[in-house]
């Protein structure tokens, strides 16, 4: 069944990456016309409705999963199995169905002429990988990335894993302050685990340089309707709970209010 | 769901007067609505309107809320927790932005959920909208696990309940729907102090108590610790509470807590309920209330029923 906001669509084909990750591409052009940079989709195994069903079960809620790419009309899923929902999807193969609602929330603001650093860790890397895309012809862009071990690691300029097993040992916003001397950068992009996306912003807000992050955040609809995913934006003394599927998930730096997340 | 389906397109027809229901003083279309909270405008863009009997907007007050701080929703193994701390823009912006909105956009009768801290903002909120046209009816939210001093603290108490509900009955000839929660000892008393104060309708249930603990670590999975739980864990819960309050009351009972398909909502009608409404169902299968609709119309065709039929006729 179609409807404005919910699709069923097969998988034209499903890419290994590194251990728990892998992308899953799906074939669309209306779809590919209306997706942004930062939007997002929430995505479900067909398997999982109809297993359940079929069964007498309730199924579970689709799960939020950002755009990795998207050209002419062919879009990508970057996914790690974290959970029951991701892992239903690491079992689908080109042919299965998937169930999508989207896309949904606002993207990437673009700019032009501007010397950009990304910021990614971990899972937080698709939704950049997208962006890079759209920003490279008229901006100069350096690329940090890292997680916890190799497994974790993807093309970009500079690699931090935690662990040490690949590029600079550490995290990866200790290295901010260096490279964003290096290239006198004047925008940030950042996507990733929460206390990075923390650190990030304070980094940017102590040189005052513009800064848009990408949150993630339990979801119940996706669409705006039960306010289960947010979160407090705004000016520290008159700040609102925002909604990440709607207001977001991309926010200003300055005005999430890390201190109350 | 595929045998029923095509019942229901060979004899069309006939499937909606039979899912033509009553709630009170409203003439409902069908008999199912939406829980408060779980369906909204952009809802309406997954599939046609004309399965559901009536729009319950998410609950407003006087004042607006800025409702709880993250994280507010935990799935479960059966089931949600939410702590949405009924956010909402209050009660004048509702009016001016929200209103107009749902006016304009909804072929189907309007209960607005209203929620107060006190007696007097009740009967504030009433007379404010009972200036505005386009609302049918209201339902009186007394029972929302997830905000203090406000909606449960009125739910738990049959003497207060029934004097809230008396002056509020003397405020509109509008349909008057008091929702109530199952945390309490006896919901029958809660039910017939709101039937002696002149409700016109009862909806059961709000969300019951809930909690989720990361076992790792022993963080509350919910910022406030207990949540509200909704979804297929408290069906039974719901279906328990609907037929307790049958036998207490006369008035009808719009009941929720569980429901996802036809097969649930007809265990609903046995019970004792007018109506019924999905919740966390939406968020779970965006198409379940029109799915639940044609499942229902062609069982309901099949066996040359209608939903008075069964109502309350629960075999024990």
């Amino acid at each position: 069944m179609n409807s404005s906001l919910y699709r069923q669509r097969a998988i034209q084909l499903r890419e290994e990456l590194s251990d728990d990750y892998f992308t899953l591409w799906i074939w669309d052009e209306a779809l590919g016309a209306a997706g942004k940079p930062g939007q997002f989709y929430n995505v479900r195994a067909l398997a999982s409705l109809k297993n359940a069903q079929n069964s007498g079960k309730i199924p579970k809620l689709f799960k939020p999963i950002s755009i990795f790419d998207n050209q002419g009309g062919r879009i990508g899923f970057m996914i790690k199995k974290v959970g029951e929902g991701t892992a239903a999807l690491s079992k689908l193969r080109a042919g299965d169905m998937l169930e999508l609602i989207g896309p949904n929330g606002n993207g990437f603001p673009i700019f032009r002429g501007k010397r950009i650093l990304l910021v990614s860790g971990g899972i937080g890397y698709p939704p950049l990988w997208y962006l890079q895309k759209e920003l490279i012809n008229h901006n100069q862009i350096y690329w940090m990335h890292g997680g916890a071990c190799q497994g974790d690691v993807f093309p970009s300029d500079e690699i931090w894993t935690e662990d040490g097993s690949i590029g600079r040992q550490g995290r990866v916003c200790s290295g901010m302050l260096e490279n964003i001397n290096k290239y006198d950068v004047d925008l940030i992009y950042s996507c990733g685990p929460l206390p990075m996306l923390a650190s990030a912003a304070e980094i940017s807000k102590s040189l005052n340089i513009e800064h848009y992050v990408s949150l993630e955040s339990y979801m119940a609809c996706g669409i705006g309707v039960c306010h289960g995913c947010a979160v407090p934006i705004g000016a520290k003394n008159d700040w609102e709970y925002l909604r990440v599927c709607k207001e977001g998930p991309v926010f200003n730096a300055e005005e999430v209010r890390w201190e109350l997340m | 769901m595929g045998t029923d389906v095509k019942v229901i397109s060979k004899k069309k027809p006939n499937a909606s007067e039979l899912l033509r229901s009553k709630l009170g003083k409203l003439e409902l279309k069908t008999p199912l609505t939406v829980a408060s909270g779980t369906f909204d405008m952009e809802s309406l863009e997954f599939f046609d309107p004309a399965c559901l009997g009536a729009f319950v907007c998410k609950t407003i007050t006087r004042y607006p809320k800025k409702g709880n701080p993250p994280p507010r929703l935990y799935e479960t193994e059966a089931g949600l927790l939410n702590s949405i701390g009924l956010q909402n823009p209050g009660l004048d912006a509702f009016v001016a932005d929200k209103l107009p909105l749902y006016r304009q956009n909804l072929q189907m009768p309007l209960i607005v959920s209203i929620s107060g801290s006190s007696i007097d903002e009740f009967m504030q909120m009433i007379e404010k909208l009972e200036s505005c046209p386009g609302i049918s009816g209201y339902e009186i939210n007394i029972s929302c696990p997830n905000v203090e001093n406000e909606g449960i603290a009125f739910g738990v108490s049959a003497e207060i309940v029934y004097s809230l509900v008396q002056r509020l009955s003397s405020l509109t000839q509008r349909e008057l729907c008091i929702k109530l929660s199952p945390n309490v000892s006896d919901i029958a008393e809660i039910a017939q102090a709101a039937e002696a104060g002149k409700a016109s309708s009862i909806a059961l249930i709000n969300s019951v108590f809930g909690m989720a603990i990361d076992y790792r670590t022993g963080v509350s999975r919910i910022k406030k610790g207990i949540a509200g739980y909704t979804g297929i864990g408290i069906k039974p819960i719901a279906l328990a509470l609907t037929h307790k309050t049958a036998e207490a009351v006369k008035i009808p009972i719009l009941a929720m807590g569980g429901i996802y398909t036809w097969q649930d909502a007809l265990e609903f009608f046995w019970a004792g309920a007018s109506a019924i409404a999905i919740g966390t169902a939406n968020f779970v299968n965006p198409l379940a209330a029109p799915e639940l609709i044609m499942g229902l119309g062609g069982y309901l065709l099949e066996h040359k029923l209608s939903i008075s039929d069964i109502k309350g006729r629960v075999k024990i």
